[in-house]
């Protein structure tokens, strides 16, 4: 009995969920009888088994609803938005029942026969209720409702969780048998066993890992429900479209993600959308469209919420920021459109104007954000002011494996996820600087202070004396500021399968979880935040203060600019302004080459000018650095990148020559400022095309003889072939149109380039046909050639 | 007076263990040590999917660790979720005892005040009835004093 009932309970919390986005669904469009007969099923399913299982306030509130929908079903009433409000209220009451009975707790005494009453009341209201009210929300699924459900059973966890243990072993087993096979000498006969098996296992492994899996549809299932009480409760229609619900991601994820998705829809219909008379003032639809989308980009999920509301005010952020003492107005005035969407985040700020009962209950936007960034996520705004916001999670696909970094530090292996870690450099690295005073240790990057920890020292270890340099690796954690860390080395890196350790384990505070790598060793996983912590570094949030005070001060002397250093190969050093610098990259010398007096360099495919000319070069590979003004690029090959300092916007020396602009001083040396304005200018005008590679244009692309034999054909002999004339793309005059129609050849001359008229028969036609025989293959490579002159 | 116990050695003290407490007895192999713990917890080891956190049981009740040359066998149990080894120095028999659990008698050493739960003789030998969930329990506040 106690199974029976235990199993009811389940099926109707199940059933309950899914069936909440039905009646929505169903209230927007009444016509759907496939929607109304799968809620009035429920309500009959229900009413059933409870009176079997006597539970006598299930049946009546099921039975009630049922005679309701019964009613709908025959026509005799409608379905407005009270009856539906009524059929939710008492499936939220069934809810409520089915709860306590699973806990096993008294049944909460509350008035059911309100709740009936109120599904029959509302008749006399029915003519009160304008008719634009009907609908607030309207729902589209993307993928299949219609569909039939799979067939699914129904296990307990547990039973999985072994599974996977099971399977777990069985791999291990698997490696070790195969560690033993390989001492033995090779019987091929064993052997092929033994391949059969472990693909046997790997594919066992694959599908366990499956049922880890789950449709994102069910982090959708509250959704439309919540969408409509909401545009209900605040007046607002909103038109809500969910797409990508049969994405899978790991179950616990599942969990994880529910909380920041509710309270990022709650504000978004609380702030982001207007109402339907303010969204008419301003033209736009009088429903708000908020779309949830979910799809699967490598090992992550994308959840994006978009709305087309009013967006986020940034002027209001800041202005708030500065009433509540966290930003002084001068900084505001510095701040980047994206520093001040940042604001969002910081703990008690929020657009709204007022605490409403939907949202700024306090938990805010930085509430989100760390719960998102707890499992690895990530969380991006694309603001449009007045037009909207679009909120992307990116988290990872289970909770279970993430990217991460295998440091020995003490002897020892640690792992540390990848996403914590900015920088690794070794300590001997010019850029890094590390000082200690007063036993705090203090490591310069780049001239930014970091406080710096060795991880031996946090963990109490030894610090095994070691030849090689060792690693500084830049940390970041989810929260509080980056650090420097110093471990003997960082070896590897790995996908690891994160499992939770023992409570006494993370009780230290300095671990995040543990793995056991193939070899058998159990790894610690490290969580950043906690060696912070653990280390009592200062997480002074005022670091940016600080910084912002050192760039005022800097703005009130000479404006600085960032610019690389750098060596050129006539060994003179010189500087160009960092912003110019599309990135810095190795280049394969070979693909440097020279033509018509210009230097080139083939970059993906594409012919980039060299700006200082340099075309040969000794080595395998040059640094280069890559430049662009937005519409051209440019190649700027160098002997070596030296770094990056900070040098005045306008040289101290103007000195115009060349692609010369001045002579500034840093640090006591005198180097040389490369003038960018030149260095365009000096650029062809057009683009370089390679030479001898005009096209081949095939006019007629539609004929089998065209693109069967002789496109081949001279794709073979090197040509670059395109079939069908470019439609609106001007023909180059080193290109060359081949025909074999008779209607193209005034056409052709339009186009400025050779044309080759080919024919069927082997004679002209008269003696003035210029054309060829198609069948004349010198003639044709002739034609080609000469063309080309 | 049906229950089973499992007697063991443990940091030279006669111990009887509840089996339905207990998953299986190992002979422990190698020990990833967890740096930044105490003492009593002697590290992590793999048996064979499972990461087990073995707990030096001695060095919680006595505050020395056992040398790595002389550990010898643990007790796995899982407890609240995790599997843990607790270190025990031998094992030596399954069995039922015929008077039950008997109360603590005697001046009781005050290392074994906090674990002894009562008494369970077994061929006229006294052996101290433990609870391996009271060790993990008593692990979890030494790290926090």
């Amino acid at each position: 009995m106690d199974e029976l009932l235990q199993e009811f309970i389940s099926e109707t919390q199940e059933t309950l969920e899914a069936l909440a986005g039905e009646v929505v669904a169903w209230e927007a469009d009444p016509a759907d009888r496939d929607r109304l007969d799968a809620i009035f099923r429920f309500f009959h399913t229900v009413k059933g088994s409870c009176g079997f299982l006597n539970l006598p306030r299930f049946e009546r509130l099921s039975h009630a609803a049922e005679d309701v929908l019964a009613e709908i079903r025959a026509d005799r009433r409608s379905a407005d938005p009270a009856t539906v409000s009524a059929v939710l209220g008492i499936m939220d009451r069934i809810a409520e029942l089915a709860e306590a009975v699973s806990l096993g707790t008294a049944l909460p005494h509350e008035n059911d026969d309100y709740l009936i009453a109120a599904l029959s009341e509302k008749e006399e209201d029915e003519a009160v209720l304008p008719e634009a009210e009907s609908a607030p929300v309207a729902v589209a699924r993307q993928q299949g409702n219609g569909q039939a459900a799979p067939r699914t059973i129904r296990l307990p966890l547990s039973l999985i969780d072994q599974l996977m243990n099971g399977v777990s072993d069985m791999v291990l087993a698997r490696n070790e048998l195969s560690r033993k096979l390989r001492e033995r000498t090779g019987d091929p006969e064993l052997e092929s066993a033994f391949e059969r098996l472990s693909t046997c296992v790997a594919d066992m492994r694959d599908a366990i890992s499956k049922t880890r899996m789950q449709r994102v549809d069910r982090l959708f299932t509250a959704i439309p429900r919540m969408v409509r009480d909401l545009g209900r409760e605040l007046g607002k229609r909103i038109d809500l479209l969910l797409e990508g619900g049969d994405v899978e991601m790991d179950r616990e994820m599942v969990e994880m993600v529910v909380d920041p998705l509710t309270h990022i829809v709650r504000n978004s219909i609380d702030h982001g959308i207007e109402t339907p008379e303010k969204r008419r003032a301003l033209g736009k639809s009088e429903a708000g469209r908020l779309k949830l989308e979910a799809r699967q980009s490598g090992n992550q999920i994308v959840i994006e919420i978009s709305d087309d509301g009013q967006g986020i005010d940034t002027g209001r952020l800041v202005g708030k920021a500065i009433a509540a003492g966290r930003l002084t107005p001068e900084s505001a005035a510095r701040m980047s459109e994206a520093e001040k969407l940042d604001l969002i985040f910081h703990p008690g700020l929020s657009t709204a104007d007022q605490v409403t009962a939907i949202s700024g209950r306090g938990v805010g936007m930085d509430v989100v954000r760390a719960n998102v960034e707890r499992i690895g996520g990530v969380i991006s705004l694309d603001n449009r002011p007045g037009r909207g916001l679009t909120i992307m999670l990116r988290v990872p696909l289970t909770l279970t494996i993430i990217p991460g970094l295998i440091v020995r530090a003490g002897g020892l292996h640690f792992a540390i996820p990848r996403a914590a870690v900015v920088e690794i450099l070794h300590d001997n690295n010019e850029t890094l600087h590390i000082a200690e005073v007063g036993g705090a240790k203090i490591a310069t990057i780049r001239s930014i202070r970091h406080s710096m920890i060795d991880l031996e020292d946090v963990l109490g270890m030894e610090k095994p004396a070691q030849t090689g340099p060792r690693a500084v690796m830049v940390v970041r954690s989810a929260t509080g500021v980056p650090f420097a860390m110093g471990v003997s080395a960082v070896d590897n890196h790995e996908e690891l399968v994160i499992r939770p350790a023992s409570p006494l384990v993370m009780a230290t505070g300095v671990y995040a979880g543990m793995t056991l790598p193939d070899n058998g060793k159990p790894m610690l996983l490290l969580d950043a935040a906690g060696l912070a912590n653990a280390a009592r570094l200062p997480n002074i949030l005022d670091d940016r203060a600080a910084r912002e005070a050192e760039e005022a001060v800097d703005v009130q002397g000479v404006e600085m600019v960032p610019a690389l250093r750098f060596e050129e190969y006539s060994g003179e050093r010189r500087l160009l302004k960092l912003s110019l610098i599309e990135r810095v990259e190795d280049v394969d010398a070979h693909l440097f080459g020279r033509s018509g007096g210009r230097a080139y360099v083939r970059l993906d495919d594409r012919l980039v000018p060299v700006a200082n000319g340099h075309h040969s070069f000794v080595g395998e590979k040059v640094a280069a650095l890559r430049l662009r003004d937005g519409t051209r690029d440019v190649c700027y090959p160098v002997a070596a990148v030296l770094d990056i300092v900070d040098m005045p916007a306008v040289p101290d020396m103007i000195a115009m020559h060349g692609t010369l602009s001045g002579v500034v001083v840093i640090d006591g040396e005198h180097l040389e400022v490369v003038n960018p304005f030149a260095l365009f200018a000096a650029l062809p005008d057009e683009p370089i095309r390679e030479k001898g590679r005009g096209r081949c244009l095939l006019a007629d692309s539609e004929d089998g003889w065209t693109r069967e034999i002789l496109a081949p054909l001279l794709r073979q002999a090197g040509h670059e072939v395109v079939l069908g004339l470019p439609a609106d793309a001007p023909v180059d005059p080193q290109d060359v149109v081949l025909f074999s129609g008779a209607d193209l050849s005034q056409a052709s001359e339009l186009l400025g380039c050779r044309v080759v008229h080919l024919r069927a028969s082997p004679r002209p036609s008269s003696p003035q046909d210029g054309s060829i025989y198609r069948y004349d293959q010198d003639a044709l490579m002739a034609a080609l050639a000469g063309s080309r002159g | 007076m049906n229950k089973l116990y499992l007697l063991a050695l443990l940091a030279g003290t006669r111990v009887a263990i509840e089996t339905s407490e207990v998953e299986a007895v190992v002979k422990l192999t190698d020990i990833s040590p967890v740096p930044g713990m105490g003492a009593h917890v002697a590290g992590l080891s793999a048996l064979r999917s499972r990461v087990l956190t073995v707990i030096d049981v001695a060095a919680l009740i006595r505050g020395e660790p056992t040398p790595p040359d002389r550990r010898g066998f643990a007790v796995i149990a899982d407890i609240a979720g995790h599997s843990y080894g607790l270190m025990v120095d031998a094992v030596y028999d399954i069995c039922q005892v015929s008077e039950g659990e008997l109360p603590l008698r005697g001046q009781l050493d005050p290392a074994w005040l906090p674990h002894a739960r009562g008494l369970v003789e077994h061929e006229g030998q006294p052996h101290l009835l433990v609870s391996l969930a009271g060790f993990i329990e008593a692990g979890a506040l030494a790290h926090v004093a």
